[in-house]
């Protein structure tokens, strides 16, 4: 596919993306002005005009679409009802902490399905069940659960990592557990699985006969099989990562654009949503593109 | 991170009323025969929150832990303490004129801004009219400021301030965070970024806000040139700690984990469940005060049938076991109410207490009576075919606080038995209010805390009407309950108003337009270290004079 269709694309999934938010915020029945506003409020009648002239919520439909359309093109992401600053700002304040925790996550969860996936696949079956249960039991197991558990063993506990001060690194090891272990419970399953396969081949048993380890054929050449349909997952993983987030970051009292999505989205902050979902269609975009890219490094035959 | 204890002196923390729903202390003197220790300066201080604030300005915000954070950046005119009474604080003294429609407040003159700019009359005109303007999209404070029509400057330290009718709530208004001041250079420059805290809301507060980290916390410096107190605080000149920081952690086991394992300082909203725990902690100690204003409590609307008819709201009022309810979803730490006003509020009638206890007995008579004598094949009671259904809309999950949709299905359950069916749908915040506000459902449930009988007006008067930013969600207009609150905020004459507030707590009782449920209480935990924390007449923490000492 040439680069100029690649972009093409994308841009017809952000738009997609763009108007679905809008239409599913539009959906939401009620005032917008009281829903923006929430229970306890006293905002008079003045108060209430003020808010729906400065948003427009008195203008058509279609107008507001086509203006929200022009100014996302030209890089605007509007105000936030709610938090008064640029969209676009809120949006950077934040990135960097969720980076920070996905990255973490990530790393995290391929390295401890990688260790569990080589040294079960194909052995006896009590070793392989035993593996088989750990990924069904982390896959099943509710993150927000999972960190509250983390949090009382490691935390309030033995206190070897804070909750407190979340800037520095010690306070990033439960969150990106957290975040990794779900995730690392299916990487493994299915990483297992390729492994298996591939050990099964001809090649690996040729690779055997010329005297190689059996962890060396493993690692140098099943793995790389198997890791052709692990990349196929990165999207899910990305989703993964971000829904996590959500979770994680609340239950952790981190910053992140988990916690601004959640209290956008609590609060009706229009702005902040579209601005969430535009980036998150926005990363959906460059990953699977990265990915197509990686899948033909990784696999000589997808080239031809 | 926790303050290394360097210093030893330290005895009793006096200061501390471990007794849950304990009236609230401005300055408690120390307790007979105890030594007290000297206050150390220094150290800092984590706070934990259970809400972050939407915005950090206290003049659009109507949220209780914005008032509640940025009290520590803003003075008030003047202070309110405990028992009702107000004192002197960046307003020297005061005068009301005889009609109560104007109020003249003379100025300290030794007070100034964080960013250096002198408090004086000109900044009190510049605040109260930004909160006025309708284009500061105030949600709680413009209405403080009742029927305001402007303020003079009669020189530079002396302000009268106007309004249209005789309003009497304005010292109690005067007295909140919501009314404090921000510098008119921050005003000028850039109101719009107060409300994303740091550095850009500048008051006159013992401490300045240093930096704002969305979704995690709010750190405050002390303001070494503080030298103007408020009367009820204990100390004068600068606050004692070095740094206030307000961590933000939403979930309640997490703050009570990091309560006991000393990552934090104080924590607020400590789960009634969980008073035992830290109670139990050798180290730790529960503060708590009730919250004063309206208690939590349902509105029954009368506009439409069937709660209409004053039996069928009797039945339901007296239909309903509160106590056993309490008791066993808050394990004792939160009172039954008997009243609309919650009895740490000034003007609180207490004779209401055990006057309309639990009689499904009365309920049944009282539904027979109002001809709702069949029953259908479920045990519900119908007349002329119908059945006898009430709708009650519960808030979406995520408004929901004290598992109120627990004690909901309690009442539900009941009601059944006297033959009532409790309906209560669940939608999202617009459609919410669009039923409870527009009139549409049967009843609604709510809190609304203030330390002045005046919301008494708010959630009774006829005039309040809650499709113009009111709160009376009974939609009666009933000719005394207006007349009593009318005549309550004309007066500062404290046996009038203790007779009118007194008569209509009676009278929103006896026409059973409301169902007061309990007290809602603060119930902070804190390291038995943390010294002078005291709590305010709005029950909101004071870090002023809080210093850190020894554990004991």
């Amino acid at each position: 596919m040439s680069l100029l269709r690649r972009v093409g694309a994308g841009v017809m999934v952000l738009w997609g993306a763009a108007t679905l938010a809008f239409i599913s915020l539009l959906l939401i029945p009620g005032d917008p002005v009281s829903t923006l506003l929430g229970p306890a409020t006293m905002a008079s009648p003045e108060v209430r005009a003020q808010i729906a002239a400065d948003y427009g919520f008195d203008r058509p439909v279609a107008v507001r679409y086509l203006d929200y359309l022009g100014t996302v093109v030209t890089g605007d992401l509007g105000s936030s009802y709610q938090l008064q600053r640029p969209v676009g700002l809120l949006i950077a304040d934040q990135l960097g902490p969720t980076v920070q925790l996905a990255l973490a996550a990530m790393v995290t969860a391929v390295v401890i399905a990688v260790i569990s996936a080589v040294t079960t696949a194909g052995r006896a079956r009590p070793v392989r069940a035993a593996a088989g249960a750990w990924e069904l039991v982390a896959v099943s197991l509710p993150s927000y659960w999972l960190g509250i558990l983390l949090l009382t063993a490691f935390s309030f506990q033995l206190r070897i990592f804070p909750v407190i001060g979340a800037q520095d690194l010690a306070a990033l090891v439960l969150p990106a557990l957290t975040l990794a272990l779900p995730i690392a419970g299916v990487l493994a399953q299915v990483l297992r699985e390729g492994l298996e396969a591939a050990l099964a081949q001809p090649f690996a048993v040729t690779a055997r006969a010329r005297g190689l380890s059996q962890f060396a054929v493993r690692l140098r050449h099943a793995l790389r099989h198997a890791a052709a349909s692990l990349a196929t997952l990165t999207g899910w993983l990305v989703g993964s990562l971000l829904g996590g987030a959500v979770l994680v970051e609340t239950v952790f009292g981190r910053s992140g654009i988990g916690a601004l999505t959640l209290q956008a989205v609590g609060n009706k902050d229009m702005p902040v949503v579209m601005g969430v979902v535009l980036l998150s269609a926005l990363v959906f975009v460059v990953i699977s593109n990265v990915v197509d890219l990686l899948h033909t490094a990784i696999d000589p035959r997808v080239r031809a | 991170m926790h303050v290394p204890r360097r210093y030893k002196a330290a005895l009793l923390a006096v200061f501390l009323v471990a007794a849950c729903g304990q009236t609230p202390q401005t300055s408690q003197s120390p307790a007979e025969g105890a030594q007290q220790a000297a206050p150390v300066k220094g150290g800092s201080l984590t706070f934990a929150a259970d809400t972050e604030p939407v915005s950090f300005d206290a003049h659009v915000s109507s949220q209780d832990i914005t008032g509640a954070i940025v009290r520590n950046v803003l003075d008030s005119l003047i202070t309110l303490d405990a028992t009702g009474k107000f004192h002197p604080w960046l307003a020297e003294s005061w005068e009301a004129a005889p009609d109560l429609k104007s109020y003249t407040f003379k100025l300290r003159k030794d007070v100034v801004f964080h960013d250096g700019t002198p408090f004086d009359a000109e900044a009190v005109k510049v605040n109260f009219d930004r909160i006025h303007d309708p284009a500061t999209k105030s949600q709680l404070a413009s209405s403080l400021l009742g029927p305001y029509t402007g303020t003079k400057v009669v020189d530079p330290h002396r302000v009268t301030v106007e309004f249209a009718q005789p309003f009497a709530p304005f010292l109690q208004a005067a007295s909140t965070a919501y009314l404090g001041f921000y510098s008119p250079k921050t005003i000028a420059a850039d109101s719009a970024a107060i409300g994303s805290g740091g550095p850009a809301a500048v008051g006159t507060g013992p401490f300045k806000f240093a930096e704002y980290t969305k979704g995690q916390q709010a750190v405050f410096a002390r303001n070494d040139a503080y030298n103007w107190a408020p009367k009820t605080a204990v100390h004068t000149g600068a606050a004692y700690l070095d740094k206030l920081t307000v961590r933000f952690l939403p979930e309640a086991s997490v703050r009570v984990g990091s309560l006991t394992s000393k990552q934090i300082d104080v924590a607020a909203a400590v789960p009634p469940a969980n008073v035992k725990t830290v109670e139990g902690n050798a180290d730790l100690t529960v503060l708590a005060a009730d919250y004063p204003g309206g208690n939590y409590s349902i509105y029954l609307n009368t506009s439409k049938e069937p709660l209409n008819d004053e039996r069928v709201r009797k039945a339901i009022q007296r239909g309903i076991d509160i106590d056993t309810n309490i008791n066993a979803l808050y394990f004792g730490q939160f009172k039954r109410a008997w009243s609309p006003l919650a009895p740490t509020t000034p003007g609180y009638n207490a004779a209401l207490e055990n006057s309309w206890k639990f009689d499904q007995a009365e309920s049944n008579r009282l539904l027979d009576e109002a001809g709702w004598t069949t029953k259908d094949a479920e045990g519900y009671r119908t007349k002329n075919g119908k059945r006898l259904v009430v709708d009650w809309p519960l808030l979406p999950a995520q408004y929901v606080r004290d598992s109120r949709d627990v004690l909901g299905q309690a009442f539900q359950a009941d009601l059944k038995k006297i033959g009532v069916e409790i309906v209560r749908p669940q939608a999202d915040i617009g459609t919410y209010l669009e039923r409870v506000y527009g009139g549409k459902a049967d009843m609604a449930d709510y809190s609304w805390s203030r330390a002045e009988p005046d919301v008494l007006w708010l959630l009774l008067n006829g005039a309040s009407k809650p499709q113009e930013g009111g709160q009376n969600a009974t939609f009666l207009d009933d000719p005394d309950l207006t007349k009593w609150t009318n005549e309550g905020r004309a007066t500062l004459d404290e046996a009038v108003r203790k007779d009118v507030y007194g008569k209509v707590q009676q009278r929103a009782i006896d026409l059973a337009v409301t169902i007061p449920i309990y007290t809602q209480s603060q119930v902070l935990g804190l390291g038995k270290s943390v010294k002078g924390l005291t709590l305010d007449a709005n029950a909101w923490p004071l870090f002023y004079d809080v210093w850190l000492g020894k554990a004991q």
